[in-house]
């Protein structure tokens, strides 16, 4: 069963939402994808020069240093860990409740699929300049215009994906 | 090291992690319409992130990060992305969420985005560059381009998603 998450909806997505006023505030709108990017420049900084230096992305300044972002994403980890450990929810886990009811335990596909989906990810949110965070929650509280083709394919194939891929419906507890 | 974006950051993990938006379980229901948590957690995230930008841009204080608007890109951006979203339940930030509260195969979807971002930097000039200049709008404001004020679209869109937001949750309970 899909237990209901710790907080009611309006309550978390209010907390969400002051913590974008907060960091609009602070520096600007959240983001997190790009740091993939910055992480992945600095290491073929370091392993061939010539080639970054060439590179018309990452020999730009800002993938060559851990700036604010950077360190925004390093906060995120760690709170989410404190978050979970806090409130005794941490959990070692290998797959997903509506996995389990579709594909059984079957962990090397859950995996797989897993390792594909995250290089999708990535991938689509550089395209796109931002992903979930950066180009439609930031980017709707911008009015960017490019929130509007990005929320109409990210939740367009992300709902057909989810109904070819997850069939069958785990019990969901409900509020 | 940046204290601010630490603090911001480690808000808004535990934040992810609370509202049950870094639980891949809940974004999969929502995509299938099956438990509607993760997508009114959203909408609330996103109505009181638009209408806080919008005071504090009133008051001069707000930074803003207008993503540009290539139009090509952004779709087929969104189009991957949603695929490997539909797929595991996790994007970005929640995937590294997912992965400090315990979730091993989040770990092994966040190594793919790893993965993800050398491929986009090794084809980003021979295939990304030329995608991004197609239909390129560039960093532009859905006020802009329309010529309505941007108090008449934040509040066109978040009074009323408010509405059925609570007026839906009312009903479910009797």
């Amino acid at each position: 069963m899909v237990s209901k998450a710790l907080l009611p909806w309006w309550v978390g997505g209010l907390l969400l939402g002051l913590i974008q006023i907060l960091a609009v505030v602070a520096n600007s709108p959240l983001g997190v994808s790009t740091q993939f990017v910055v992480v992945d420049s600095k290491i073929i900084h370091n392993v061939s020069e010539d080639y970054a230096k060439e590179h018309s992305l990452i020999s730009q300044e800002k993938y060559t240093k851990f700036g604010y972002g950077f360190w925004l994403d390093i906060g995120l980890v760690c709170g989410a860990f404190l978050a979970a450990v806090l409130s005794g929810s941490f959990r070692l886990s290998l797959t997903t409740k509506w996995w389990k009811v579709n594909y059984g335990s079957n962990l090397g596909r859950r995996f797989a699929t897993g390792f594909v989906g995250g290089i999708l990810i990535l991938l689509g949110s550089r395209f796109a300049h931002g992903c979930t965070s950066g180009a439609f929650a930031s980017g709707w509280a911008q009015l960017s215009l490019s929130a509007l083709p990005f929320t109409i394919t990210l939740f367009g194939f992300g709902m057909l994906t989810a109904k070819l891929a997850y069939k069958q419906s785990p019990e969901i507890e409900r509020e | 090291m940046d204290y601010l974006g630490f603090m911001i950051g480690m808000l808004f993990g535990a934040a992810l992690f609370l509202a049950g938006l870094a639980n891949p379980d809940k974004i999969i229901g929502t995509l299938r319409l099956k438990d509607l948590h993760a997508m009114k957690t959203i909408a609330v995230f996103v109505i009181v992130g638009m209408v806080g930008f919008w005071f504090l841009d009133k008051a001069g204080v707000a930074h803003y990060s207008v993503k540009p608007a290539n139009i090509l890109a952004v779709l087929l951006g969104g189009a991957f992305l949603g695929v490997g979203f539909g797929l595991t339940g996790y994007c970005p930030g929640t995937g590294l969420a997912c992965a400090a509260a315990g979730r091993l195969d989040a770990l092994i979807t966040v190594l793919g985005m790893f993965v993800g971002a050398a491929l986009f930097i090794f084809i980003y000039p021979s295939i990304v560059v030329p995608i991004d200049g197609v239909w390129a709008m560039g960093k532009k404001t859905i006020p802009e381009v329309t010529g309505i004020s941007a108090a008449a679209w934040v509040f066109g869109i978040s009074v009323p998603l408010t509405v059925v937001l609570f007026v839906t949750a009312k009903f479910k309970k009797k």
